[in-house]
């Protein structure tokens, strides 16, 4: 019995070492490259340790674009549109979890259809209809269309969190005198936290990243958020990678944090949505 | 209803459970204002900022919409459909799409699946050791398909030149200059990116199952593999078909990687539908077809998830 | 009671959002008109798509003096990624988005002026002091559709042979003339051990520009310049045997001299296997030569004329050029023109030029000593021996153009990889070309 269990413990060290080394090489390579002056990045052989330890591309993105500004937009759109869809997502997660009615099931077959669209089917047109309603180039608007992009996903899987709340929960504290809004907000979601923690991360970094509809909207150096930057590091000759490898660095680091801190929502949250009675 | 079951509570419907599901409780006539207000939110911006633009532009799937000569758009029928189909390039997309699908699905959900299992019990530095084994997915596509595009360069490269260290092989592997490797390396950089994803779902559900459950097992004298089959596996089976089908639908509509590592070469032989609608779109300035191309992934997919739901007869598990 | 206060919650929610995208709304007009009515001061827009931080950095630099010369206009300056800019300007043309001068190039002049996009320069030209003193090269660019002025070059694209003068003089290598020189002298200093390679090759985006050049080489003047792909007796020039011959050596050189993983390469990793020591030569444009002088020592590289076709004696290539033009909607031409005028100003596009690394538009820059010696002196060589060395337009006004391109890319690699035959690949290419002027005619 002891042999089985100490081979069982050995396995399941020896996978989680290899994978967590299949994960975390990249981003060390990219670490490493960051800290490399531009001649030695390209250099035979190559280094795993950087020979000349220099700082000079941090200083340098800084240098050649607003970075710190970048980081302040995509900081900004990113928990703004998280938070927005979160809210939305909730009401009708909620409606759609907890009442029969019809039109039901076309709704959430309409959310569903929503992950199937390849986005450039719709760009031309989404551009035209963002134009006309004059709502181009300002993050505000970036906020609006990543929260609608956010919409359906959330509203999906906020729907089989509500499920697994028992509405019995609800009931006591209508009955108790709350509206069914004050419910919601003073019963539920406290219960439901961890999950609407998770939500509002896969949100985040799904915002956090988004690079294409970021470019075609926003047009002012002000309003750029870190993909777009880091995007432009790519030239018609040259690809920068001493700025791409430090502000992929920079990037990753607030949502590793984010991770770090969240990493006990993020599964408990889930937990939550397969949580019975 | 066959959609809506996809996310619902499936694990009260098992076998084992024996509690009722809780079903909606609520009169709908009196609630007729609450429900339209809360949905309407969501409903009028998804149709105006996603259907509507959709609606458009599957419209110009069946019109002459070239960015050569906009001056002269009309309709054509399923023109577009037909020269897209002809196009050799589109059945080697077709057949690429399979298996860019198929093995990123596979590799990334067992591996998933395997790493949710290891370390569903707390260990000591679980926290960190999950930050950073799920960082991947805090990382853009094209990001992510740049950094592998270099590392797997066969001049060079960091992969290379470990593997040489290693006396693994002796000249450096072509690996994106081989049509044998190039699609195997696109789909490691995507197996790479999507592990992660599986196993916060797979681990979530996993933490949902009973102790008891277990503890009856062994009681019946079940080894660790008997449990696995006779427990774990059907208890999240509705979370395994749930994520499995948006997997496929994201990762069949995702050519950041593939776009930033390849471009669908060599000779297209890691082009997939989503590369190859790139393509018309940046070279042929064709939105026309390119919008052919779209319409005919949506089909597929809308088709795939049907037969998925019915062949994994996950329909009956809801309770609409 | 209750539900009324529900349903009254619940509005406001949803007011708060509308109230959200009106207040973007309202107050993108409130800046505008402001600045327009109060100050009388002209904001302008302007889109460039060859960016890289460094060029924004410069134009922007430029831009500022223009406005301190003009008070009275402002010039709001839009720079998205390279690899989506294309896609951005087309989108915010067909939705005519506020856009008054824009970056128009060689590969999109005939989309946008079918399209009615841009506006024809030709008023503003006519009476312009130095139009007289722009190259020939600047001058056929900025006419090159329709005979028309759509724009206003900013420097020219050429390319050019550059070479790893050390590893040439250690070998006792020469220079090579000619094509064939090219191959030996890649294949000799070809030595994959130590990761070195003869020759950048090009085999990813792009690559159908190499299979150009070189097979205009090597059919010299057969080949009619006002019609790219065709020879003078309007032939595709993929049905005649110099093409084959072309494409032999193109396959030769993959194979022979040239790092596999070049089958991918487009033009960042080209340089960048030439600025890294892995290759010893590299034909590409002008701005290279920046890049060149920041990455590698003096006297290692150098610049020399583009190879000849072994019997036609003569190379031949397109001119690139990429300039500024004005969108047909614009509302502020006159003073979009003022903006234009200044960037090409002799002075100021001798500044971009040197600082950008190109082919300068005006006949003065000829005789400054940043063009005439050094590595740049490889093309004032080529422009004073028209004979030698040709100048043919690219097919951009047939439709398939684009479509072309991106066939030829695949069947290349594939022809690289030897899963089709040259054979075939130049029929279908010949076929192709064939059914376009067939097109083209009707």
């Amino acid at each position: 019995m002891i042999r089985r269990v100490n081979w069982w413990a050995l396995t399941k060290v020896i996978f989680l070492g290899m994978f967590l080394i299949f994960t975390v090489f990249p981003l060390y390579w990219i670490l490493i490259t960051s800290l490399k002056p531009r001649k030695d990045m390209f250099t035979v052989p190559l280094q795993y340790w950087p020979k000349h330890l220099t700082l000079e591309n941090y200083v340098n993105i800084f240098e050649i674009s607003n970075f710190d500004v970048y980081i302040f937009n995509s900081l900004l759109v990113s928990t703004v549109s998280g938070l927005f869809s979160l809210m939305i997502a909730m009401l009708s997660g909620y409606v759609l979890a907890r009442f029969r009615f019809r039109g039901k099931h076309q709704i959430i077959f309409a959310f569903f259809v929503t992950q199937m669209i390849p986005l450039f089917i719709a760009l031309a047109p989404l551009y035209l209809l963002m134009s006309k309603l004059q709502l181009l180039n300002r993050l505000p608007s970036l906020i609006l269309i990543y929260t609608v992009m956010m919409i359906p996903f959330c509203t999906i899987i906020m729907k089989s969190f509500f499920e697994r709340i028992p509405p019995s929960l609800e009931e006591a504290a209508m009955i108790d005198g709350c509206s069914r809004i004050g419910a919601l907000l003073k019963v539920v979601v406290p219960v439901m936290l961890p999950g609407i923690a998770a939500t509002f991360i896969f949100a985040f970094v799904q915002c956090w990243n988004e690079l294409f509809l970021a470019v075609m909207f926003i047009d002012k150096e002000s309003a750029k958020t870190i993909p777009v930057a880091m995007n432009s590091f790519i030239t018609k000759f040259d690809i920068d990678w001493g700025a791409m490898s430090a502000a992929t660095v920079l990037s990753v680091i607030p949502t590793l944090i984010l991770f770090a801190f969240a990493q006990k929502y993020i599964v408990e949250g889930m937990t939550q949505g397969a949580l019975k009675e | 209803m066959l959609f809506s079951s996809l996310f619902n509570r499936g694990e009260e419907n098992m076998k084992m459970e024996t509690k009722p599901t809780p079903q909606p409780i609520f009169n709908i006539s009196k609630h007729g204002m609450f429900i339209l207000l809360c949905l309407l939110p969501a409903l009028l911006l998804v149709s105006i900022f996603i259907y509507y633009p959709l609606c458009k532009g599957m419209i110009m799937a069946f019109q002459n919409y070239s960015l050569f000569d906009l001056t002269n758009i009309r309709f054509i029928g399923l023109q577009n459909f037909k020269s897209v189909i002809v196009n050799p390039d589109f059945k080697q997309a077709l057949i690429n799409s399979f298996y860019w699908v198929f093995f990123s699905l596979i590799f990334q959900f067992m591996i998933g699946f395997v790493l949710a299992l290891m370390m569903r019990k707390k260990f000591r530095g679980r926290g960190i050791y999950q930050a950073f084994v799920f960082f991947p997915w805090a990382m853009s596509g094209f990001l992510i398909g740049l950094i592998w595009r270099w590392m797997f360069n066969g001049q060079g490269g960091v992969i290379n030149d470990l593997l040489l260290k290693m006396n693994l092989f002796d000249t450096p592997i072509p690996f994106l200059a081989d049509p044998k490797w190039a699609m195997a390396s696109v789909i490691m950089a995507n197996i790479w990116y999507g592990v992660t994803f599986f196993g916060i779902m797979l681990l979530a559900a996993l933490q949902s199952i009973p102790e008891e459950l277990y503890e009856a097992a062994k009681m019946d004298g079940a080894n660790n593999i008997q449990q696995l089959f006779h427990i774990t596996i059907p208890y999240i089976m509705p979370t395994i078909i749930a994520t499995t089908l948006l997997r496929v639908i994201w990762i069949l509509n995702f050519p950041d990687i593939i776009y930033a590592m390849t471009n669908g070469g060599p000779a297209g032989s890691t082009h997939i539908l989503s590369t190859y609608m790139l393509e018309k779109i940046i070279y042929d300035q064709d939105y026309g077809q390119a919008s052919a191309i779209g319409v005919i992934i949506m089909i597929l997919l809308s088709f795939f998830s049907i037969f998925y739901l019915l062949a994994t007869k996950f329909n009956k598990v809801g309770d609409f | 009671m209750r539900r009324a206060r529900r349903i009254f919650t619940l509005l406001c929610f949803w007011l708060l959002l509308l109230g959200m995208i009106a207040g973007c709304n309202s107050n993108t007009n409130g800046n505008d008109s402001k600045n327009e009515k109060n100050n009388d001061v002209v904001t302008l827009k302007m889109i460039e798509s060859l960016t890289s931080p460094s060029r924004t950095k410069l134009l922007k630099e430029m831009i500022q003096k223009f406005e301190e010369a003009n008070p009275n206009i402002k010039v709001e300056l839009i720079s998205p990624p390279l690899q989506s800019a294309d896609e951005k300007i087309t989108q915010m043309l067909m939705a005519k988005e506020d856009l008054d001068v824009l970056e128009v190039r060689d590969q999109t002049v005939k989309q946008w002026s079918n399209n009615g996009f841009i506006e024809d320069l030709s008023r503003y030209t006519n009476n312009w002091e130095y139009w007289d003193s722009l190259n020939d090269a600047a001058k056929h660019g900025a006419t090159s559709i329709d005979n028309t002025p759509y724009f206003i070059p900013y420097g020219i694209y050429q390319k050019t042979l550059f070479y790893r003068k050390d590893w040439f003089e250690e070998a006792g290598l020469e220079v090579p003339k000619t094509w064939d020189d090219l191959y030996k002298a890649a294949k000799a200093l070809t030595d994959p051990s130590k990761n070195r390679y003869g020759y950048s090759f090009r085999g990813g985006a792009g690559s159908s520009d190499y299979v150009e050049f070189m097979t205009w080489a090597y059919l010299g003047d057969k080949i009619n310049p006002a019609d790219g792909y065709f020879t003078k007796d309007g032939n595709p020039m993929f049905s005649t045997p110099e093409a084959k011959q072309a494409l032999e050596m193109f396959i030769k050189l993959y194979k022979d001299a040239s790092p596999p993983d070049s089958i991918n390469w487009s033009y960042p990793e080209m340089v960048q296997g030439f600025t890294s020591g892995m290759t010893a030569m590299l034909i590409q444009d002008p701005e290279v030569i920046n890049t060149c002088i920041e990455n590698m020592e003096e006297e290692t590289w150098a610049t020399a004329p583009l190879p000849k076709g072994p019997e036609s004696r003569v190379a031949q290539q397109t001119l690139g050029t990429a300039g500024w033009g004005i969108t047909s909607y614009s509302k502020h031409k006159d003073e979009a023109w003022k903006l234009i005028s200044f960037l090409s100003h002799p002075e100021q596009n001798l500044y971009f030029a040197k600082n950008n690394s190109l082919i300068p538009i005006h006949k003065s820059a000829g005789e400054d000593p940043f063009f005439k010696e050094g590595y740049f002196s490889s093309y004032i060589e080529m422009n004073s021996k028209p004979d030698e060395y040709l100048i043919a337009d690219r097919p951009v006004h047939y439709k398939g153009w684009g479509q072309f391109r991106a066939t030829a890319e695949k069947d290349i690699q594939a022809l690289l990889l030897g899963k089709s035959s040259i054979d075939s690949v130049l029929e279908k290419w010949s076929d192709y070309w064939k059914k376009e002027k067939e097109q083209q005619n009707n």
